[in-house]
C-alpha cells in the first residue's frame, strides 16, 4: 500500500511537469481566448466596464472558464489590479466585468488586458492560460476640453466615514497649484507631471450643501472646484404599522430614523410594496403613506417598505390582516339627556365600519375627583345611563371605540361635560354662639360653618334663623340672612331661647341645627389652665362629666388679637374628653385661649375648662415701660404695672432686675451677672410675674447708677436694651431743704407783713424831717428875732467850679470796651446832637502810657456846650433817682480825684476806665472821638455851668454834677 | 442785471415744471423708487451674508472673487461711464427693469433649492419686496410716457443648469447672482439719484441761472 502511494505522487508530479512544459513550448492560441473586448467608463461611479466574447463554442456548449484580467495606470508596466474572474461561458454570450476605481478614473489613463483558461472538468487537458489581449487604454478626460485646470470626481456622494481620493489635472506645467478643503489646503501626492492626487479619509458631513474642494492658480484666477456630498448612513425604518380607520384605505406609519442630511434632491425615498397584489406605491413623506385598500376583499397583506437613497437601500416587511388592524375613529355626537340631581344619559354615535363589526366602547366618568369606567357594546349608536351622582356637581365623561371582534386600538376620546341637578341640603350646619351679656341683655353672637359642596347640593342662598322662647314656647323671631354670611348677631333677654338655623338653596331647606341659649353666660369662675402647643396643634383633655352630656365643644380664635378674633369651634363626641387643636393659623408667639363646652341633654352648653397656651413660644421682644419714683441717697422704687403679661410672646415667669454701678458690688440677693457687651452689673430676679414694683436699696448717695427691667421666660428674657440712668442725690440735702424752706417762708412772711405795714413802720421807725418853711418856728424867729434871717435856699449858691471829664477811644480798643468805658466820662460833655463845631480845648498829652495813640489821633477838642443841659441842676435835689449802677461807677472812676481843686481838676489816665463798669450805659452808641485816649481837662467858666432851661440832658451830665462829690 | 431778469421771465412760460399746476409728476415715483432700492441694498446685505454661509467656504470668505464663469446670462450690471452717462432715461429705466426682471425669476430658482425654511423666508420675503421694485420702476416708466419692455416668448430665463453643471458651478452662480444683484441695486440707486435730479421743479434752475448771474 506504501508503495502504491509513492508510485502515485511520483506520476502526478511528471504529469505536472509535463503540462508546464506544454503550456510554455506551445505557441498554438487557445481556441477559447477572449475577444472583441470593448472597455467603457461610468464616471459618476468611477467603473471600467469590460465587456468581451468567447468564439469557438459550440452550440450550447457551456464551458466553465477562468479570466484573468490585469488593469495598469499612467503606463502599462504599472499594474495596480490583477483579477480572476470564473464563470461558465455560453454560446454567443457577451461577457461583462466592472471594476470600481478609488482613483477618479479622469485623473489618470488606465491599461487593461486579459486572458483566459478553461477551468473546466469535462475538459482537463486544456487547462492552461491563453495569451493576453492587446492592451486596452482608457482615458477619462475629454479630450477636446482644452481648459487648463480641472478637478475630479466632480460632484460626488459618500456616505460619512468613506475614504475618497480626489485629483487635479492641469494642463501647464508652469503653474503652482494649490488645492482647498473648506479653505483648508490640502497636501497632495504626485501621480505625474501635472496630476496630483489627495486622499481624505474618513469624510465628515459638515452642511447639507455638501463639503467644497477647490483648487485654484497661484497666478492668475483660475479656479475649480467640487462639491463633496457627505451622507449620513440611511436607517432601516422603525415601526413600520399600518392600519385603517374605514377599511378602505390603510395609513401605515414608520420612522424613518436620522436624517441623511442631504438636500431634499439627494435625500432618500420611500417604497411601500404590496407582494399579494404586486402593487407599487412611491410615498411622497418621509415617515407615513397611504395605501387604497382594493375593492375585492383581499384581507392579507404583506408590505416591503423600502427606503433608498444613492449610496443605499434598507427594507422592513409586514405580514398583517386587514381585519386585525382597525383603528376606529374617535365616537361623535356625544349628548346628555334626562340630566336629574343623580342620574344622566349619555347617547353618542360611532363611524360605520363595516355592516358585520361590533364596537366596544369605553366610557369613562370623571366627578368630585373619583373616575369611573364602563364598557359598552356598540353597532352605530352607544347610550349609557350613569346613576349615583351627586347633586349639583359637574362631571367630564369621555368615549372611546375599539373593533370588539379583534382589539388593535382605541379611538381617540369624545370629551363632553355635564352638570346634575340641585338638590335640598342634606346636612344641618355646624352652629355655634358667643354669648355675651351687655348692659342686662344676652348678645349672643350666632356662628355657623359653610356647608361642603356634598352636603350643600346646590348653592345656599339664604340661612334661615328661628329663635324660640321656650319660656312662652312661641316663635319669637325669624331672620333669614343671604349667603354667603356665616354669622350673625341677635340681642336676648335674659330667657332662655332656642335657636333653629337652616340652610336653603334653590330647592329646599336642610336638616334645623339646634342650640339653646340661656341668659346665664354660665360658670365664669373656671380655673385657667396652661398647655403646650406644638407645631402640629394643641392637646387639649378634660375631665369626664358626671352629668350626661350629649357632646363636647372646643372653641377658640384663630386670631386673637384682631377685634373679629376668628372664632373656631370643634364638635366632639360624648366619650371624648380629649383632642387635638390644629389650625393653619396658628402662629408662634400668640397666646392661644381655648373654652371647653359640655352640651348637655338639653343642648345646652355650658363651660366647663378654660386652657391657654402658645403654639410656640418665643422670648420677649420688648421690655417694660418702667416708672422710678421715691428716689432717695440709699434707694429708688421701680414700677411697670402697666405691662401686660397676657400680650406677651410667652408665659412670663418673672422679672430680672439688672443694676450697674461704679462700685460693681451686689448686695445680698442680687446675684453678679454678665451682659452681652462684657458689661458686669447686678441681678435680682422677681420669680412672681404678677409682682410689678421693686424698690432697690443699699445705695449710696451722690452716686451713678443704671437700671434695666427685663422679663423672663421658659424661653429667655427680654431684649438687653438701654439702661436707665439714676443718680442718688446727696445725704444732707433733704435735710437742709427742711430747714431752709421754713425760713424762707417765715421771711418771705416778715417781708410781706413789712410791706403791709409800712406807714407804721415809717412813722415808728425813722419819721419824716420836719420842713423849716413849714415849721412854725421860723415865723416865730421872724418876728421875734431877726427879720432878715431867712433860710439859705440851694439855688442861691453858686458853684465856683465843675469838672468835665473825656475819653479818647483807642484805635485798638474793642467795641465792647469802647461801650463799656465811654460813658464813664463822655456824658460829662454835652450830648452830640448839640454839637456844634470844634470849641475850646484843653488838651494834655501824656506820652507815658500810649505813645502811639498819641501820634496816630488828633488831640480832640471836647465841645464845650453853650449852655449846661436844663435839667442838671434840677435833678441835683433827687439823686435816688440815679441809677445805682451808675452812680456806683461814677463814684468809682472819681474815687482818685485828689480833693481841693477848685479851678481844674486833672483826672490821670490810671482812672482810665478799666475797672470793670462794662455793664454801665451800654446804650450808648460809640462815638467817633474826637481826642485820643488821653483824658482832658478843661476849664469851663463858671457862667457855663448855670441851670439849663430845657429837661434834654444826658444822664452822665447830671452825674457829673452830683451833689456832693465834685462841689466844695 | 434788467435785462438778465427779462430774459427770464421771457423764458418762464417754457418750463414745464411751472406749467403744470396740479399734477406732482414722476418726481415723487422716482424718490420712492430709489428709498425701495437703498432699503433693498440693505436688505440684501443680510441676505446674502445668510446664504453664502449656506454655501459654505470659499464663497463666505470677504476676498473670495472668483472669474464670472457659468453667470454669462446675468444681466450684467458693471458698464463704462461714458455709456451709462450717455444712457437716455429710457434706455436706462429699460435697463433697469430688465435685469430686476432676470435677477427676479433667478432669485425664485434659488428659493425652490434652499434647504431650509429659514432661508426660504428670507428670500420669499426678499423676492416680494425685489417684485415691489419692479413695479415701481415701472410705475415710473409709465408717469414719463415709456413703454414697458415686452419678454420675448420663449426667452424666459430658467434657473434649470445643464447635466454638465456641476454643483460647484451652481454655487458659483449663486454666489454670482448675489453679487450681481448688488451691483445692480448700487447702480439703480444712483441712475435714480440722477433721474431725482433732473426730474427736479425748474424753479430751482431759475434761482441757480439767477444766481450764475451775480445775484
Amino acid at each position: 500500500m506504501a508503495l502504491f502511494s509513492v508510485f502515485q505522487t511520483t506520476f502526478l508530479l511528471a504529469s505536472l511537469s509535463l503540462r508546464t512544459y506544454q503550456s510554455e513550448v506551445w505557441s498554438e492560441p487557445l481556441p477559447w481566448a477572449p475577444e472583441s473586448l470593448k472597455v467603457s467608463i461610468n464616471s459618476t461611479r468611477q467603473c471600467l466596464h469590460l465587456q468581451w466574447s468567447v468564439h469557438n463554442l459550440a452550440y450550447h456548449q457551456e464551458l466553465k472558464m477562468v479570466f484573468q484580467i490585469e488593469i495598469s495606470r499612467i503606463k502599462t508596466s504599472n499594474v495596480i489590479w490583477v483579477e480572476d474572474y470564473s464563470t461558465t461561458v455560453k454560446w454567443n454570450q457577451v461577457l461583462h466585468w466592472s471594476w470600481e476605481s478609488k482613483l477618479p478614473l479622469e485623473c489618470a489613463k488606465h491599461f487593461l488586458r486579459m486572458r483566459s483558461a478553461v477551468d473546466d472538468a469535462k475538459t482537463p487537458e486544456q487547462r492552461f492560460w491563453s495569451n493576453w489581449s492587446s492592451w486596452e487604454e482608457v482615458d477619462g478626460k475629454k479630450g477636446g476640453d482644452r481648459r487648463p485646470l480641472f478637478v475630479f470626481p466632480k460632484d460626488k456622494l459618500v456616505e460619512e466615514g468613506s475614504n475618497v481620493t480626489i485629483c487635479y489635472v492641469s494642463r501647464s506645467q508652469q503653474n503652482n497649484i494649490s488645492c482647498y478643503l473648506e479653505g483648508v489646503r490640502m497636501q497632495g501626492e504626485q501621480l505625474g507631471p501635472n496630476v496630483s492626487m489627495f486622499n481624505l479619509n474618513h469624510v465628515a458631513f459638515i452642511r447639507e450643501t455638501g463639503t467644497n474642494i477647490y483648487c485654484k492658480v497661484d497666478q492668475g484666477d483660475g479656479i475649480k472646484g467640487i462639491v463633496l456630498f457627505v451622507s449620513k448612513v440611511l436607517e432601516e425604518p422603525k415601526d413600520f404599522s399600518c392600519e385603517t380607520q374605514d377599511l378602505m384605505t390603510l395609513n401605515c406609519t414608520w420612522d424613518p430614523g436620522r436624517d441623511t442630511g442631504l438636500l431634499k434632491q439627494l435625500s432618500q425615498s420611500y417604497t411601500l410594496f404590496e407582494s399579494f397584489s404586486g402593487k407599487k406605491t412611491l410615498c411622497k413623506h418621509k415617515s407615513w403613506c397611504s395605501w387604497q385598500v382594493a375593492p375585492e376583499s383581499q384581507e392579507t397583506y404583506n408590505f416591503t417598505l423600502t427606503a433608498e437613497n444613492y449610496l443605499r437601500k434598507r427594507s422592513v416587511y409586514l405580514l398583517f390582516n386587514l381585519t386585525h388592524r382597525v383603528h376606529p375613529k374617535a365616537p361623535f355626537n356625544v349628548l346628555f339627556k334626562n340630566v336629574s340631581a343623580t342620574n344622566a344619559t349619555m347617547t353618542w354615535k360611532v363611524h360605520t365600519i363595516g355592516n358585520y363589526y361590533t364596537l366596544l366602547c369605553q366610557v369613562d366618568l370623571y366627578g368630585e375627583g373619583k373616575v369611573t369606567q364602563h364598557n359598552i357594546s356598540v353597532k352605530v349608536d352607544g347610550e349609557h345611563l350613569f346613576g349615583g351622582l351627586e347633586p349639583d356637581t359637574q362631571y367630564m365623561a369621555q368615549v372611546r371605540c375599539a373593533n370588539a371582534n379583534r382589539f388593535w386600538k382605541w379611538s381617540e376620546w369624545t370629551c363632553q361635560n355635564f352638570t346634575t341637578a340641585e338638590a335640598a341640603p342634606s346636612e344641618a350646619p355646624d352652629v355655634w354662639r358667643n354669648v355675651k351679656s351687655v348692659q342686662g341683655d344676652c348678645v349672643v353672637t350666632l356662628f355657623w360653618k359653610p356647608l361642603s359642596k356634598l352636603q350643600a347640593n346646590g348653592k345656599i342662598l339664604f340661612y334661615n334663623i328661628v329663635i324660640e322662647n321656650l319660656d312662652r314656647s312661641s316663635i319669637s323671631k325669624l331672620l333669614s340672612i343671604p349667603a354667603p354670611a356665616n354669622g350673625t348677631e341677635v340681642i336676648l333677654d335674659q330667657c332662655l331661647y332656642q335657636i333653629h338655623v337652616t340652610a336653603n338653596n334653590s330647592v329646599g331647606t336642610s336638616p334645623a341645627s339646634v342650640i339653646i341659649v340661656s341668659g346665664d353666660p354660665g360658670n365664669t369662675e373656671v380655673e385657667e389652665e396652661r398647655v403646650k402647643g406644638t407645631e402640629d396643634g394643641f392637646s387639649l383633655s378634660w375631665k369626664p362629666q358626671p352629668r350626661n352630656v350629649t357632646g363636647y365643644v372646643v372653641d377658640w380664635c384663630d386670631h386673637p388679637r384682631d377685634p373679629l378674633c376668628d372664632l373656631q369651634w370643634k364638635n366632639l363626641g360624648p366619650n371624648t374628653t380629649s383632642t387635638v387643636v390644629s389650625s393653619g393659623a396658628f402662629r408662634p408667639g400668640v397666646r392661644y385661649n381655648f373654652r371647653i363646652y359640655g352640651i348637655s341633654t338639653e343642648s345646652v352648653p355650658y363651660l366647663l375648662e378654660k386652657k391657654t397656651g402658645y403654639s410656640q413660644e418665643l422670648a420677649p421682644s420688648d421690655n417694660p415701660q418702667v416708672v422710678m419714683s421715691n428716689l432717695t441717697s440709699h434707694s429708688f422704687t421701680l414700677s411697670w404695672k402697666d405691662y401686660s403679661t397676657e400680650s406677651q410672646p410667652s408665659f412670663i415667669q418673672g422679672y430680672h432686675v439688672y443694676l450697674k454701678s461704679k462700685a460693681g458690688q451686689c448686695h445680698s440677693g442680687w446675684e453678679k451677672a454678665v451682659l452681652s457687651d462684657d458689661a458686669v452689673c447686678c441681678k435680682y430676679k422677681i420669680d412672681n410675674p404678677k409682682q410689678k414694683t421693686f424698690v432697690v436699696e443699699n445705695l449710696q448717695p451722690e452716686s451713678f447708677y443704671e437700671f434695666l427691667v427685663t422679663p423672663y421666660t421658659s424661653v429667655g428674657e427680654g431684649p438687653h436694651g438701654a439702661f436707665t440712668k439714676v443718680t442718688t442725690p446727696d445725704e444732707y440735702s433733704p435735710i437742709l431743704i427742711r430747714i431752709i424752706l421754713p425760713m424762707v417762708f417765715c421771711i418771705l412772711l416778715l417781708m410781706i407783713i413789712c410791706y403791709l405795714k409800712s406807714q407804721w413802720m415809717k412813722e415808728k421807725c425813722y419819721p419824716d424831717i420836719p420842713d423849716p418853711y413849714k415849721s412854725s418856728v421860723l415865723s416865730l424867729i421872724k418876728s421875734k428875732e431877726n427879720p432878715r434871717l431867712t433860710i439859705m435856699n440851694i439855688k442861691d449858691c453858686v458853684p465856683d467850679s465843675i469838672e468835665v471829664l473825656n475819653k479818647q477811644e483807642g484805635t485798638r480798643k474793642s467795641l465792647t470796651e469802647t461801650e463799656s468805658t465811654k460813658p464813664t466820662y463822655l456824658y460829662l460833655l454835652p450830648t452830640e446832637t448839640s454839637y456844634s463845631g470844634p470849641g475850646p480845648c484843653i488838651c494834655f498829652e501824656n506820652f507815658t502810657y500810649n505813645q502811639a495813640a498819641s501820634d496816630s489821633a488828633s488831640c480832640g477838642h471836647v465841645p464845650v456846650p453853650p449852655k449846661a443841659p436844663p435839667s442838671q441842676l434840677g435833678l441835683l435835689t433827687s439823686p435816688e433817682n440815679l441809677p445805682k449802677s451808675l452812680e456806683k461807677n461814677y463814684m468809682n472812676s472819681l474815687g482818685e480825684i485828689p480833693a481841693g481843686e477848685t479851678s481844674l481838676n486833672y483826672v490821670s489816665q490810671l482812672a482810665s476806665p478799666t475797672s470793670g463798669d462794662k455793664s454801665s450805659l451800654p446804650t450808648n452808641p460809640p462815638e467817633p472821638a474826637l481826642c485820643s485816649e488821653y483824658k482832658m481837662q478843661m476849664a469851663i467858666p463858671l457862667g457855663l455851668a448855670s441851670p439849663p432851661s430845657s429837661g434834654s440832658s444826658s444822664l452822665s451830665s447830671i452825674t457829673l454834677l452830683e451833689e456832693g462829690e465834685h462841689y466844695h | 442785471m434788467l435785462a438778465c431778469l427779462c430774459t427770464v421771465l421771457w423764458h418762464l412760460p417754457a418750463v414745464p415744471a411751472l406749467n403744470r399746476t396740479g399734477d406732482p409728476g414722476p418726481g415723487p415715483s422716482i424718490q420712492k423708487t430709489y428709498d425701495l432700492t437703498r432699503y433693498l441694498e440693505h436688505q440684501l446685505r443680510s441676505l446674502a451674508g445668510t446664504y453664502l454661509n449656506y454655501l459654505g467656504p470659499p464663497f463666505n470668505e470677504p476676498d473670495f472673487n472668483p472669474p464670472r464663469l457659468g453667470a454669462e446670462t446675468l444681466p450684467r450690471a458693471t458698464v463704462n461711464l461714458d455709456v451709462w452717462r450717455s444712457l437716455n432715461d429710457k434706455l436706462r429705466l429699460t435697463q433697469n427693469y430688465e435685469a430686476y426682471s432676470h435677477l427676479l425669476c433667478y432669485l425664485r430658482g434659488l428659493n425652490r433649492q434652499a434647504a431650509t425654511a429659514e432661508l426660504r423666508r428670507s428670500l420669499a420675503h426678499f423676492c416680494t419686496s425685489l417684485q415691489g421694485l419692479l413695479g415701481s420702476i415701472a410705475g415710473v416708466m409709465a408717469a414719463l410716457g415709456y413703454p414697458l419692455p415686452q419678454p420675448l416668448p420663449g426667452t424666459e430665463p430658467t434657473w434649470a443648469p445643464g447635466p454638465a453643471h456641476s454643483d460647484f458651478l451652481q454655487k458659483m452662480d449663486d454666489f454670482w447672482l448675489l453679487k450681481e444683484l448688488q451691483t445692480w441695486l448700487w447702480r439703480s440707486a444712483k441712475d435714480f439719484n440722477r433721474l431725482k435730479k433732473k426730474m427736479q421743479p425748474p424753479a430751482a434752475a431759475v434761482t441757480l441761472h439767477l444766481e450764475a448771474h451775480g445775484f
